[in-house]
C-alpha cells in the first residue's frame, strides 16, 4: 500500500476520531460510515462495508452517555479495512476484526487520557474562566480540540501500523481452516454484540414485541432471497 | 428588569455554529461546561452595551455560561437559549444556575431516549438492511443525511426553543411532536433493528459454508448467552478480542 493511501487513510481516520466527541458528531464515526469511505479510498469498497457493518455490530454494545468509557471504533474501523484490504479473500473479515477491536480498545484508552488532559488544562484556566474571560475560554476550548484531533491521528496512525504489522506476519501464518475460524468468530461475536447491545436497550416492555416482529420481518426476507 | 436582546438572530446562528463543537473540551469536572460557554457566549454580547455597566453583567454571564453542565449534546442547545434568555431578561444569578442545573437531567433523559436510543439505531439499522440488500454505498450516504437532517433539525430547535421560553423553558419540553417523537422512536428502532440482525448475519455469513455455518450458529449463541448474564463485566469488545485469541489459537494448531 502506498505512503500516499496511507496518508489518506490518516487524514480520514483523524476526521472521524474528530467526529465521535468533539466536532460536529454528524456520525462519520460509525463504522458503517468510516468503513465504506475507507474502504473507497483503497478502491475496496466491498471490504469497506463488510467492516463497515460487521463493527456498527460492536457499536450496538455502546450507549455513549455522560463519562461512561467505551471503545472507540470509528479509527478502529478504517484501520481494520487497511488490515483486510491487502489481505484479500475471506482472510480480511477475520483479520481486519482482530486489528480494529485492538485499535477500538486503544482509542478508548485514549479518549480517557484525553478527558484527565482537559480536566487539568479546565483546571489551570478556573480563575480566568470564573472572571468570565471569554477570549481564556474560547482559547481553552480550541485546544482541547486540537488536542482531539491530535489523539485521533495517533490512534488511527497505531491502527494503521498493526494493520502493517498483522498483514506481514499473520496473511500467511494460518491455514485454510485457520483463516475461517478467524471469520467465524469475528462475525459470531459481532453478531453476539449488536443483539445483546440492541436487547438492553429495548428491555422487557412493549418494544421487545416489535423487536421480535422486526426478526422475523428479517428472516423472511433473508429466506425468500 | 428586562434588557433587549438587540442581535439575537445572528448570534443564534453563531451558536448554532459553536453548538456543534459543545463536547470539544469535555472533561471530568465541568463536563460540557466549558463548550456551552462558548456556545452561549455569542448570545450574550449584546450586555456588554450595557451603559455604566462596564461589562461586568457581560463577564459574570460568561462565567455563569462556562460552569458544570452534562445533558444530551443535541438538546445542549435549550439549556445555552434558555440561559442566555435569562440573563437578557434580567433573572436573578442563582435563579439562572438553578435553571442550568434543572435541565441536565431531563435533557440528558429526553436525548438519549430519542436520538441514541431511538433515531441514531432506527437510521443505522435502515442503512444496514440498505446494505444487506445490496444497495451498498448510497445505503450508507443515505443514513448520513436523513439521520443528520434529524440531528441539525433538533439542536436548531432546542437552540431556537430556549431563546424563545427563556426561564420557562420547561413548557418547550412539553411539545406534543418532541412527546410523540420520544414515544415512537423506541419501537421503531426495536423494529428495525430487529429486521437488520438475521439479514446482516446472511450478509456476513456469505463467505462461509458448511461446518463454519454451524459453528457460526454456535458461536452467536453462546456469545449471547455469555453477554446477556455477565453483562456487567463482560462486553463486545472483550467477547471479541477473547474469541479471536481462541480462534487464532486453534487455527494454528489444527493440523
Amino acid at each position: 500500500m502506498s505512503l500516499e493511501l496511507q496518508v489518506w487513510l490518516l487524514l480520514w481516520g483523524t476526521l472521524v476520531g474528530l467526529d465521535l466527541v468533539s466536532v460536529p458528531q454528524m456520525m462519520i464515526a460509525r463504522p458503517l460510515v468510516a468503513g465504506p469511505i475507507a474502504g473507497a479510498i483503497l478502491g475496496d469498497v466491498g471490504t469497506g462495508l463488510q467492516l463497515g457493518v460487521l463493527f456498527e455490530l460492536f457499536q450496538y454494545d455502546i450507549l455513549p452517555m455522560g463519562a461512561t468509557r467505551y471503545p472507540e471504533y470509528g479509527p478502529a474501523t478504517v484501520a481494520a479495512v487497511s488490515a483486510a484490504h491487502a489481505a484479500a479473500g475471506t482472510l480480511g473479515l477475520g483479520l481486519g476484526a482482530l486489528v480494529g477491536l485492538i485499535t477500538g480498545m486503544a482509542g478508548g484508552l485514549s479518549l480517557h487520557a484525553l478527558r484527565q488532559l482537559n480536566t487539568r488544562a479546565v483546571r489551570r484556566a478556573a480563575a480566568a474562566l470564573d472572571g468570565g474571560d471569554a477570549r481564556r475560554l474560547e482559547r481553552l476550548h480550541a485546544a482541547s480540540i486540537v488536542r482531539d484531533a491530535g489523539r485521533a491521528a495517533v490512534v488511527t496512525a497505531l491502527g494503521l501500523v498493526l494493520a502493517q504489522v498483522a498483514r506481514a506476519y499473520l496473511a500467511g501464518a494460518l491455514p485454510p481452516h485457520g483463516v475461517a475460524l478467524l471469520n467465524v468468530a469475528a462475525v459470531g461475536a459481532a453478531l453476539a454484540a449488536g443483539t445483546a447491545g440492541t436487547l438492553r436497550l429495548v428491555g422487557r416492555g412493549p418494544g421487545l414485541r416489535w423487536f421480535a416482529a422486526g426478526v422475523a420481518g428479517g428472516a423472511i426476507v433473508a429466506w425468500l432471497r | 428588569m428586562s434588557r433587549p436582546a438587540v442581535h439575537a438572530r445572528p448570534g443564534l446562528v453563531r451558536s448554532l455554529l459553536r453548538l456543534f463543537t459543545v463536547q470539544g473540551s469535555w472533561n471530568y469536572e465541568r463536563m460540557q461546561g466549558v463548550g456551552i460557554g462558548v456556545a452561549e457566549e455569542p448570545l450574550l454580547r449584546d450586555l456588554r452595551a450595557e451603559v455604566g455597566d462596564d461589562g461586568v453583567a457581560y463577564r459574570a454571564a460568561v462565567a455563569r455560561g462556562a460552569h458544570f453542565f452534562n445533558a444530551h449534546p443535541y438538546l445542549c442547545g435549550l439549556a445555552v437559549g434558555a440561559a442566555a434568555r435569562a440573563e437578557h431578561d434580567g433573572v436573578p444569578p442563582e435563579q439562572v444556575e438553578r435553571l442550568r442545573t434543572a435541565l441536565c437531567g431531563p435533557l440528558g433523559s429526553l436525548g438519549d431516549r430519542l436520538v441514541w436510543a431511538g433515531w441514531l439505531p432506527l437510521t443505522s439499522a435502515l442503512a444496514l438492511i440498505g446494505v444487506a440488500l445490496g444497495l451498498g454505498l448510497p445505503a450508507v450516504l443515505g443514513f448520513v443525511v436523513v439521520y443528520n437532517v434529524g440531528h441539525v433539525a433538533l439542536r436548531w430547535w432546542a437552540l431556537r426553543a430556549g431563546w424563545t421560553y427563556g426561564a420557562r423553558v420547561a413548557q418547550a419540553l412539553r411539545e406534543p411532536l418532541l412527546q410523540r417523537a420520544t414515544a415512537l422512536s423506541g419501537p421503531a428502532m426495536a423494529l428495525g433493528v430487529g429486521a437488520a440482525l438475521p439479514l446482516v448475519a446472511q450478509y456476513l455469513s456469505g463467505a462461509l459454508f458448511g461446518w463454519a455455518r454451524l459453528a457460526l450458529a454456535g458461536v452467536v449463541a453462546g456469545g449471547f448467552a455469555l453477554l446477556w448474564w455477565q453483562r456487567r463485566r463482560l462486553t463486545g469488545l472483550r467477547l471479541g478480542l477473547a474469541l479471536l485469541a481462541v480462534a487464532a489459537l486453534a487455527g494454528w494448531l489444527w493440523p
